[in-house]
């Protein structure tokens, strides 16, 4: 009968685009403002979405609460890196960074404070800045990403202040040792040849199908986990040897310690829960095929919004309130 | 004792002093004026106080001569007797006063009681009075009331205002010098020069009837003359046709045409009258720059029979004896088998499903010479206008396989605006109508009786609301203006890509994609993978594979689209591509899901880069639509799949472990391999240069 018939909305030409593109986003970053209530998430289209994490939390919280506050074009290629300093919001993706006020977005005022890219050789193609990671005993910047270099930038002067070489192949993440001043970054070797890591050179982790890359790396004291090409790895830095070699197929892109737990994500839609002992505590599915980054809101600013987030191929970011199931999804 | 003695002692008593109650008692009905002793009239004249006080004394006597008795017989002796008897006899007396006493109260209580009685009686008339009069007040207060309230008739009508009156008013009427004090006298006045002027009026009013007459009248005479003038300029006309013929004139031809426009419906009408404009418009425009050209892009003709048409607006009553007849023939023809139900309900459709005899033709020509063949009927039941579409070509196509549904009559016209299939009626009104005879959708009778598109409505002026059925909908001319010149762009662009997919179709199924000249520069010189099979699969089979329910999530699979399934090969690995052609083709992209077969199976939901060639296809489409209006679009997402292949293949990382040489070399020239957090490889292709680097 005509009427009974379902009948899906009618598209028009703009419509389906902006269901393809919808369809064909990914979320590369995340990073939580500085008061713990927002939530900004990076594209590969280049735009920049502020959730309201408190909103999207909070008990009358509706379907529109889990769109973006705001969102706005930030960079012309994909946003593949973001961090939060105590005022601004620091992204980066095709070889430059920008940052923007905290105060001025959340006013829906989207105008970049400061823009800069570092010293490259010229080359047919700029490279793009794969990680950033703040140290704030320095206040300075470390990005790393297409040129095999790390590079160090005050914040202060916003002048470029050192160059770390020695990669031989382009750099995915980056970690940071509290106790001693060395960064350690995710590639193939660690910089400033502190201390070398060859991941891939070890037999019971190496997976040579998959590649030598390093895709992710987080630090606690004196344990570092990397994961990628070769297998999720939990090592003992100052022996370097790796203790705990994680049974998991899939290419792991973020990995972070929580507690007494390792949580990483990768190839699959789950976020995988680890002992340290390399026993998997559990597998939380999420609505995205993949995921990239996993964000911790740990902010003690906002006690109430103490969530993880998970975000990857999709235009989803999910939303753990705990760690045993997805809460919902906030949605670009 | 006392007591028996007392008792002894009465008559005695009575006897001895009783002669006047004796008298009372016994000659009572004889003399009972006369020497009738009045006890009543005593009470009168004794005061009660003194009796009161007499009885006091008497008691206390008495009581004071029974203690003395009683004492002296206590005492006993003989002597006593006679102290006793003496005692006794005083207080007889006593008694006899005591009965008196008693007599006399009786008789004033009873007095009293009647005067009671009687004061209460007089109370009783004084309050009847009272009511009364309370009666009679409110009886003329009522009619007081009443008095007040009339109304007369004078006040429903409208006079003239004050002023106006005394100014126009003659004096003889106005009399200002009584009315001005005078409120009644005024009004009196007043409704003298109103009924004064009424009578003026109505004598006015009767003049212009008569005028009226007259004029009507002579109208009828001029019409008698103009009525006679037309056959005469007819024979004129016709005698013409042979000098107009001869000189190419069409304008007899138009006239024709517009003369059987009349007995078109309303929307056909407004379709026509439309039409006609916009069509001369076009020709007009082009005239200006150009030499006039017999052909015009848009011409507008009428078919069907005029006589039906005119039949169908005869007077209902020549109709009614019609159908009587009709009625009776049939009652003779099919007295025997009566219809049964089925065959009934089976007319009743037929009837509410009836179009209008005529209907009006649009021939839409293309740029290259290709014409679109439109037909516009109106159901007179429904309301509505339907379309049927037939599209011929200069040239005789060879019709691919896979093309059978691009050029179909049915969905040739699909979703010209979005959603717009025409498989439901447009008009809300209609499903009751269909309920009553049992039709459960209009899509059964589509084919039959053309497609109810929403633009044909707007083009026929018919606007109809969302939801809330409306029956009277009236056709508007506005309405049909706006929609007309977009519709007839969009229907030639449509006409236009459903060719051009025609043709591209023809070369997709040998295996050759048809890259024109000015594409080129989108693709490397040397693309090794290659299209190998393209065939047209149904919604259902779409729906059912199982790389493609991210589209059918998002709801891009409607029914509506056109299914195909592209395979595209080199070596060993195996490219699926399941494609989503939408109506509107080229404005709105064909949607790729990719399923690579090749060490494993590899979909958007396992590898990344997969899910980038998707998006480079599906996404970056618009700089893949060539020159405008790009109806190449589809060969050009097809070749750019080709060299995405090819990348991806030939950039994959190379197992260290297994032996022997890659299987694909690779020979793209890459500025990096893999870029960013996902690992994407280089599918963009530069131009000039020829090589291959990151979006």
């Amino acid at each position: 009968m005509d009427r009974v018939v379902p009948q899906a909305v009618p598209l028009g030409q703009m419509e389906v685009f902006q269901a393809l593109q919808r369809l064909h986003m990914t979320v590369f970053s995340q990073s939580v403002s500085p008061c713990g209530k927002f939530l900004a998430a990076g594209n590969n289209y280049g735009q920049i979405a502020i959730f309201s994490l408190s909103a999207a939390l909070s008990s009358e919280a509706k379907e529109e609460s889990k769109k973006p506050v705001v969102t706005f074009q930030a960079h012309d290629g994909p946003v593949y890196s973001m961090v939060s300093t105590d005022r601004q919001l620091v992204s980066a993706g095709d070889g430059e960074v920008k940052a923007w006020l905290w105060a001025e977005i959340l006013k829906k005022g989207s105008k970049e404070l400061w823009r800069c890219q570092p010293p490259y050789r010229t080359s047919l193609e700029v490279p793009e800045i794969n990680s950033l990671l703040l140290v704030p005993k320095e206040n300075s910047l470390i990005l790393a990403g297409g040129d095999c270099q790390l590079h160090t930038m005050d914040l202060e002067t916003g002048a470029f202040t050192r160059a770390l070489r020695g990669h031989t192949d382009y750099i995915h993440c980056l970690a940071l040792r509290e106790r001693s001043p060395e960064v350690l970054s995710g590639d193939l070797r660690t910089a400033k040849e502190v201390q070398t890591i060859e991941v891939y050179k070890h037999e019971e982790c190496s997976r040579p199908h998959n590649g030598r890359w390093i895709g992710c790396l987080a630090t606690d004291s004196d344990w570092m986990v990397c994961g990628g090409g070769p297998a999720l790895t939990l090592w003992h830095l100052r022996s370097s040897t790796p203790t705990t070699i994680f049974p998991m197929r899939a290419p792991q892109k973020h990995v972070t310690f929580y507690q007494d737990l390792i949580l990483s994500a990768g190839q699959g839609p789950c976020v995988n829960q680890w002992q340290l002992s390399g026993e998997l505590k559990a597998q939380v599915p999420g609505s995205s095929p993949g995921l990239l980054s996993l964000s911790l809101n740990q902010q003690p600013a906002a006690p109430e919004c103490k969530v993880l987030t998970a975000a990857g191929n999709s235009c989803r970011v999910d939303v753990f309130t705990n760690l045993g199931y997805r809460a919902f999804s906030l949605s670009f | 004792m006392s007591s028996e003695s007392s008792k002894k002692r009465k008559p005695k008593v009575i006897r001895s002093d009783g002669a006047p109650a004796e008298g009372k008692r016994n000659r009572s009905d004889t003399e009972q004026e006369g020497k009738y002793y009045s006890e009543e009239a005593e009470v009168d004249l004794r005061d009660p106080g003194r009796d009161y006080e007499l009885y006091k004394y008497t008691c206390q006597e008495l009581q004071r001569l029974m203690a003395e008795i009683q004492d002296l017989k206590s005492r006993g002796g003989k002597d006593m007797a006679v102290e006793i008897e003496e005692r006794r006899i005083q207080s007889c007396v006593h008694f006899m006063t005591l009965k008196k006493l008693n007599r006399l109260a009786h008789i004033r209580l009873k007095k009293g009681r009647d005067q009671t009685h009687e004061a209460k009686q007089k109370v009783d008339a004084y309050h009847l009075q009272l009511q009364n009069l309370l009666y009679e007040v409110m009886h003329l207060q009522k009619e007081i009331t009443k008095c007040l309230e009339f109304k007369s008739k004078h006040e429903e009508i409208d006079l003239v205002s004050l002023e106006e009156f005394y100014k126009e008013a003659p004096p003889v009427i106005s009399k200002p010098e009584v009315t001005m004090g005078d409120p009644h006298q005024q009004t009196l006045a007043r409704l003298d020069w109103e009924l004064e002027q009424r009578k003026r009026l109505a004598e006015k009013y009767r003049e212009s009837l008569s005028n009226k007459e007259k004029i009507l009248k002579e109208i009828e005479v001029k019409k008698e003359y103009l009525s006679s003038l037309q056959p005469r300029l007819n024979s004129i006309m016709q005698a013409s046709l042979p000098v107009q013929e001869y000189l190419f004139m069409p304008f007899d031809q138009a006239h024709k045409q517009y003369e059987t426009a009349r007995h078109l419906p309303p929307p056909l009408y407004v379709l026509f009258v439309q039409a006609t404009a916009y069509g001369q418009a076009c020709a007009h425009m082009k005239s200006s720059s150009q030499p006039p050209r017999q052909d015009k892009t848009l011409s507008v003709a009428i078919e069907g029979s005029v006589d039906e048409a005119k039949a169908l607006f005869k007077p209902p009553e020549d109709s009614q004896d019609d159908e009587s007849d009709s009625d009776a023939e049939e009652e003779q023809t099919t007295k025997r088998r009566r219809p049964t139900l089925g065959v009934q309900l089976d007319d009743k459709r037929k009837e509410m499903l009836k179009r209008h005899p005529l209907s009006v033709m649009l021939d839409l020509k293309c740029k290259d010479d290709s014409v679109l063949h439109l037909t516009f009927y109106y159901l007179m039941n429904l309301n509505i206008m339907t379309v049927k579409a037939k599209v011929t070509t200069a040239t005789e196509l060879i019709t691919p396989i896979s093309a059978g549904d691009l050029l179909s009559p049915d969905s040739v016209l699909s979703c010209l605006y979005p959603g717009d299939h025409g498989k439901k009626t447009p008009n809300p009104a209609n499903q009751y109508q269909f309920d009553k005879v049992g039709i459960l959708t209009l899509r059964d009778y589509v084919l039959d009786l053309g497609h109810p598109y929403l633009w044909v409505q707007k083009l026929g002026g018919l606007h109809f609301p969302k939801e809330q059925p409306q029956h009277t909908v009236i056709a508007d001319h506005s309405l049909s203006a706006s929609h007309m010149e977009t519709t007839m762009k969009l229907l030639k662009t449509r006409v236009q890509s459903r060719l051009a997919l025609h043709k591209q179709f023809a070369s997709l199924e040998h295996g050759i994609v048809p890259v024109t000249s000015d594409c080129q520069y989108l693709f490397p010189a040397k693309v090794v993978s290659r299209l190998v099979k393209w065939v047209t699969i149904a919604h259902e089979d779409y729906m059912e594979l199982h790389f493609t329910k991210d589209i059918v999530e998002a709801g891009l699979a409607e029914d509506t689209n056109l299914y195909y399934m592209a395979l595209i090969e080199r070596g060993t690995a195996k490219l699926q591509a399941a494609v989503v052609l939408n109506p509107g083709y080229s404005s709105i992209p064909p949607v790729f899901q990719l399923c690579l077969n090749w060490k494993g199976e590899k979909t958007n939901n396992n590898d990344d880069n997969i899910r980038a060639m998707e998006s480079e296809v599906n996404v970056c489409y618009k700089e893949l639509c060539g020159a405008r209006p790009g109806y190449q679009l589809l060969t050009n997402q097809l070749q750019r799949l080709c060299v995405l292949l090819d990348v991806y293949l030939e950039t994959e990382s190379h197992d260290d472990s297994v032996e022997g040489p890659k299987e694909f070399p690779q020979e793209k020239m890459c500025l990096r391999l893999f870029r960013g957090p996902s690992r994407m490889k280089p599918f963009k292709y530069n131009h000039p240069q020829g090589f291959f680097s990151h979006r």
